[in-house]
């Protein structure tokens, strides 16, 4: 919301007519004769296209021959993980590859095998050998390279090829020698120094990844373009039209500024191989007639779409030379439609029963390998015996590789029973770096002159005054300066460092934490990205990907729900699932509602903490936040980020002497006791936390006794050592917090207190969640989320019973059984 | 119904007084068997049988209520809904009786009557917390006899801390008798109050019961223990006896205490001063008694530092008179005093009470009327002088003439691998030239 846009209601409702622009369709006409005409290429590269398509169908050839007759050229071996195979769209890919240096990125589906082997051979062939041999080196220390080279004698290049083929082989056969050790597979396997990005297993998963890829390249001026390769079905995925709408937003043109200003290099390449599982885009389960109409929805410019005969490697090529063009000049993002046909099914257990044998045939006779062979001779750039003596060498090679990959002692895998805690291990990268670039921050003025700063360094640090009076909450440092302090020292310490999510800009955030951010801050540091929680979410992980640091913000945790897809199964995966290549130093800022009733206060906490890969934070005092918020910074991991809005004016009322000015980190995992007791123990997550200081000082006054408490802090990672200290003292403990009783965290943490301090409890842990409802209408929580009242209660009912105590909650073992019996 | 035994689950009832009987405190109220023996309770108090539960040949899980004895209409309702009696605890005061228990759970060992009201949980389960079965184990306290006040009764800490601070205070050795036999301790003997593991009586059966005490040693206790079985262990000891004529030392006793009367003398000089000052002299021409065996040396002592068996409530202490040759018999009798009072009272300087410190000791039966005994060597000294009593003996005068003549015994252990029989014969012998022939420097 940007005062500078003006809505003009004459303009806006000025009658007239939207003009689309076209949108072209198979306009490619040039021969060969005319490419070298042109000087496009050199003839050696245009046999080698002919050769990398060789190689892409040779190695699908194998994968489909060891998935369904168990071996390849007479040697078995058993491939149980997963294949999908874009035999018939090798066109496609090596047309894809060829323009792109290793500068530019790919991203790619689950069927992308044809994509990494095309930028790999292409990117082979353009790296200056010495570089090649830096590369290979390298790469797990040289381990990779030790097998592909085994008795090998030839250029470097051929060692590149081998190299790339062995790596990719090996990694889908979860070796640890693959190009991902094993735990990336088919459908994750890539290369980031040819430029290859990860490969996603979720449809479309690539459509908001790769579009923060680009963003990267942009705020962090690094070279390239990327290619966002999705197929035909991943256009009906709500992600990667986000994505495309996130890539198209006008501000790139309108508000981003000097070197800033134009659009996101990145192109959309659709991989059209007509099916999208058994479903048949065009005709059955879409409406758009061609995939590349898409483009007329994002921009004026259509995303520049065409459809193009991915049939003919040529035509692609062509495509790309222009749109690369395009995304170099900022007129970006781009959109192509890649007309191609997959021969086999989705996957080899697809008896393709939805289509027939003739419609098969017909795209076989026009097969693209044939006919550019044929073309190639027509041209007379080679005889049928070069294109044969090609084929064999293919062949030769992918046996060879194939052979060296299935020998359980060269090619071993991770031994994770014999070494049980390998894994667990890589699911962190545990990293503590201040800055991820080494460029100076863009920012608009020194920080002491920031409008915001100067009106924190009026705050008193401490809820109350020298004088122990209470602080007023204008003049009361809060949770929110808290936040903001961390961040606005981090803007100034790493320029990769951006910030966005629904008006995150002149707004500061629904709640403004960001407030006076704006003045800091350059349009491409800190924007309003759309509505559009997956694009949020998926950016940023592109973002990280590619070695920058990001913070997108969900404004209501509730909205969790939107990008499911981004924080469950690509956020905390990436790190492992490459080997740990890659580092994801996403911090996800969550904000917990209030009074906002069913779809605005929910506390998903225990839904992140479930998902392995995530680190979860829930701070509650202002220390506490600018701490955990530091840490979350300076590291490397995906950090889901919760904070109250119930609470976020709160002053700091545990630190001694305050929050401090300057900088100082809190350690991920370690819970804080707030209070010292000796009878029970509290243990909260979240904004409970003061709900239970309200119960512990009704337990002392009217029963004399002293309770703990315990602030959870962060929940993933969690130390129990303090907690456990605390249980063998008191013998009791209740614990607490907004989520859902069912299945939430507090179970987990009872569990494993339970059986941790077993020998000391004297009652069972009780957790205190909210109800298994909707979250009512904010006059009607008190019965919802846990009161002060149900401690009391928990400890009356299932602990100690109070002298004269009257509970008002029945917690009786009955009443638990009827409510599950009824779900609720 | 008491529980005789850890194994025992109920009993039969053999007889038993009626409802309205009145009895008085110790009376037989009821008898009872178990599968290996016959019982008897008495009452505990004065009273009239309010209400009996039972009748003979009633077979009555242990730890449950039998009877209540009050004064006539007291209301024992409560006490009765909590036994386990089948007919007066109808399911649906199921309940109610649930509840008793725990409404008077801070006050159970104030109950007036019925001191052995079972106050497990009625439904005859014990269920306790994690946190109370440990707490009890280590105040060896039997959870059956601890009331839950937790949810369903359950025994939480909070109840078996009420049940120890119910019971006197008690000592460690207390707490491991009461884990063994099951039993609590009524009331405390030791400081304070505290219980004593003596405090923690047998029941009057013994056949179940315990007739002994394992009592901790004392520090003390301890190391004479050690000290004196490594002498038996490591050394080679034997004792020769032999007798001296006192009559020379009796007489001198004799002018001793009228020289006390006179006033001329402030010391009272006794027959045991006397013995060691007649040592001492004999220690000074035997230096190889005067000694410490090391080993692979013999230390032989200048001096001579006299050590002397004290008998104290704590033990026997061996405190020592260094370089006891300097000393006229006065001063000599006056240290023997005061370090004997020093170690009764606790005073004694520890340096004094070390086997090292002296270079031979001696142990004085005499007064005990002991004849004859083999004092073991207080290690690494050489040998030690056990003094008997005196006692008379035939004496050939001479000139035919025969008497009886006291002689006081002397009992010489010495470690042979220090000393030969010949030379301790020697040396046992001059101590009874010395005594007999003793000139004290005071006449």
């Amino acid at each position: 919301m940007p005062k500078s846009i003006y809505i003009d209601p004459k303009e806006v409702r000025k009658p007239g007519q939207i003009k689309i622009a076209p949108i072209p369709v198979m306009q490619y006409k040039k021969s060969i004769d005319d490419e070298l005409k042109e000087g496009n290429f050199k003839k050696e590269d245009l046999v080698r296209i002919y050769r990398d398509m060789a190689f892409i169908r040779e190695f699908e050839t194998m994968l489909n021959l060891v998935k369904t007759t168990g071996g390849y050229n007479g040697v078995a071996y058993n491939n149980p993980g997963p294949a999908h195979l874009s035999a018939g769209q090798e066109a496609a890919a090596v047309g894809m590859a060829y323009m792109l240096d290793t500068d530019d990125f790919i991203f790619g589906s689950h069927r992308s095998h044809g994509e990494i082997l095309a930028k790999g051979l292409r990117s082979i062939e353009i790296l200056p050998d010495k570089e090649l041999k830096k590369v290979m080196e390298e790469f797990w220390g040289g381990a990779t390279l030790a097998v592909a080279s085994k008795g090998f004698k030839g250029t470097t290049k051929e060692l590149g090829i081998r190299f790339l083929i062995y790596g990719a082989i090996a990694e889908i056969f979860a070796r640890t020698t693959g190009f991902n050790k094993g735990l990336g597979g088919s459908m994750h396997t890539f290369f980031t120094p040819f430029g290859i990005y990860p490969n996603n297993a979720i449809v479309g998963g690539s459509g908001s990844i790769a579009v923060g890829a680009a963003l990267y390249k942009k705020v962090n001026r690094k070279k390239g373009i990327v290619v966002a390769n999705l197929g035909d079905g991943a256009m009906a995925r709500g992600p990667v039209l986000e994505g495309m709408t996130f890539a198209s937003m006008d501000q790139f043109h309108t508000m981003w500024e000097g070197d800033m200003k134009g659009g996101l290099p990145v192109l959309f390449n659709i991989m059209d191989n007509q099916y999208a599982m058994g479903g048949q885009t065009r005709g059955e389960t879409m409406g758009y007639g061609f995939a590349a109409r898409l483009g007329a929805g994002f921009n004026p410019d259509a995303m520049h779409a065409e459809r193009v005969d991915g049939y003919n490697p040529l035509a692609v090529i062509d495509a790309f030379r222009r749109k690369k063009a395009l995304l170099e000049a900022k007129q970006g993002p781009c959109l192509l439609d890649v007309v191609t046909y997959r021969y086999s099914g989705h996957s080899p257990s697809d008896q393709s029963s939805y289509r027939t044998k003739e419609e098969i045939a017909a795209w076989e006779a026009e097969d693209c390998i044939i006919a550019y062979g044929k073309k190639l001779i027509a041209a007379g750039l080679a005889k049928q015996k070069d294109l044969d003596a090609i084929q064999t060498k293919v062949k030769d090679t992918i046996f060879e590789m194939y052979k060296l990959a299935i020998d359980e002692e060269i090619s071993p895998r991770m031994d994770l029973v014999k070494d049980n805690e390998l894994l667990g291990d890589m699911m962190f990268s545990n990293q503590s770096i201040d800055s991820l670039s080494t460029a100076k921050p863009d920012v608009n003025h020194p920080m002491e002159e920031n409008p915001r700063v100067k009106s924190i360094a009026g705050k008193t640090r401490f809820y109350v005054d020298a004088e122990g009076k209470p602080v007023s909450k204008m003049k009361m440092y809060n949770i929110k300066d808290g936040i903001f302090e961390a961040i606005i020292d981090r803007f100034y310490k790493d320029a990769s460092l951006v910030a966005y999510g629904e008006e995150n800009r002149e707004w500061g955030g629904a709640f403004a934490v960001y407030r006076g951010l704006t003045e800091a801050l350059p349009p491409h540091r800190l924007f309003n990205s759309p509505i559009a929680e997956a694009a949020i979410i998926g950016t940023a992980i592109g973002y990280a990907m590619c070695g920058g640091r990001v913070i997108p913000e969900i404004m209501y945790c509730d909205f969790l729900g939107c990008c499911g897809d981004e924080i469950f199964n690509q956020l905390p995966k990436w790190q492992a699932m490459s080997g740990n290549i890659l580092k994801m130093p996403v911090v996800v800022r969550v904000s917990v509602g209030s009074k906002y009733g069913a779809q605005h206060s929910q506390d998903w906490t225990s839904l992140c903490t479930h998902i392995p890969g995530l680190k979860v934070a829930f701070p509650v005092t202002p220390y506490d936040a600018k701490g955990l918020m530091n840490s979350a910074l300076q590291g490397t991991d995906p950090v889901i980020f919760f904070e109250s809005q119930r609470i976020y004016d709160k002053g700091e009322e545990f630190h001694e002497g305050g929050v401090p000015e300057g900088y100082y980190e809190i350690p991920f995992g370690e819970p804080d006791i707030k209070r010292q007791g000796k009878d029970v123990t509290f243990l909260t997550i979240g904004a409970t936390l003061y709900r239970a200081l309200q119960a512990a000082d009704m337990l002392k006054e009217r029963f004399g006794l002293e309770a703990e408490v315990i602030d959870a802090r962060s929940m993933v990672p969690f130390n129990y050592e303090k907690v456990i200290e605390s249980v063998k003292k008191t013998g009791r403990i209740i614990i607490a917090g907004d989520a859902c009783a069912r299945g939430s965290f507090l179970n987990d943490l009872a569990a494993n207190i339970t059986d941790l301090c077993f020998d000391y409890l004297d009652a069972a842990p009780v957790v205190l969640g909210s109800r298994n409802w909707i979250t009512p209408c904010h006059e009607l929580e008190e019965a919802f989320f846990p009161q002060p009242v149900w401690f009391l209660d928990a400890i009356h009912e299932k602990m100690m019973p109070l002298k004269d105590y009257v509970p008002t909650a029945n917690l009786t073992a009955a009443q638990q059984i009827i409510r599950a019996k009824k779900g609720v | 119904m008491p529980k005789q035994g850890q194994s025992v689950e109920s009993c039969i009832i053999a007889s038993i007084k009626k409802k309205g009987d009145s009895v008085k405190k110790g009376d037989i109220i009821f008898s009872y068997e178990t599968d290996k023996a016959s019982f008897e309770e008495e009452s505990p108090v004065d009273g009239v049988v309010l209400e009996c539960l039972y009748n003979e040949g009633d077979e009555v899980p242990v730890l449950t209520n039998v009877m209540a004895i009050g004064q006539p209409g007291e209301d024992v309702s409560a006490l009765m809904a909590g036994s386990a009696a089948p007919a007066a605890a109808p399911a649906a005061e199921a309940p109610k009786a649930a509840e008793a228990p725990k409404a008077e759970a801070p006050a159970a060992s104030a109950a007036p009557v019925a001191p052995a009201a079972p106050k497990a949980a009625p439904t005859g389960e014990t269920f306790a917390s994690p946190r109370a079965r440990h707490l009890a184990d280590k105040e060896a306290l039997n959870l059956k006899d601890i009331a839950g006040s937790g949810p369903h009764g359950r025994i939480i800490e909070r109840d078996v801390q009420a049940a120890v601070e119910a019971r006197p205070k008690m000592t460690a050795l207390a707490k491991e008798v009461a884990r063994e036999t099951g039993m609590q301790p009524t009331a405390g003997s030791g400081l304070a109050g505290t219980a004593k593991a003596a405090d923690i009586k047998a029941v009057p059966n013994a056949v179940y019961g315990c007739d002994y005490e394992d009592k901790k040693l004392s520090n003390m206790r301890k190391i004479i223990a050690k000290s004196m079985h490594a002498s038996l262990q490591n050394s080679a000891q034997l004792t020769h006896h032999l007798g001296a004529d006192a009559r020379r030392m009796m007489e001198l006793r004799k002018k001793c205490k009228k020289a006390m009367e006179a006033g001329t003398l402030t010391a009272n000089i006794t027959l045991n001063d006397m013995v060691c000052y007649a040592v001492i002299k004999a220690l000074k021409q035997y230096p190889n008694v005067n000694s410490h065996f090391l080993g692979e040396s013999m230390r032989l002592f200048n001096k001579v530092h006299l050590g002397v068996a004290v008998d104290t409530d704590r033990g026997l202490m061996v405190p020592v008179v260094r370089n006891a040759d300097d000393l006229s018999i006065v001063g000599l009798s006056n240290q023997l005093k005061t370090l004997a009072e020093a170690c009764r009272k606790g005073g004694i300087d520890p340096d004094l009470l070390s086997p090292e410190a002296a270079s031979f000791t001696v142990s004085n039966l005499g007064n005990y009327g002991v004849e004859i005994f083999t004092p073991v060597i207080n290690l690494p000294q050489s040998a030690i002088l056990g003094v008997n009593t005196i006692v008379p003996r035939p004496k050939d005068l001479g000139g035919g003439v025969y008497a009886f003549v006291p002689y006081i015994g002397l009992s010489l252990t010495y470690d042979h691998r220090a000393l030969d029989g010949g030379e301790a014969t020697r040396f046992l012998k001059q101590i009874a030239v010395e005594i007999e022939n003793l000139q004290l420097d005071i006449f």
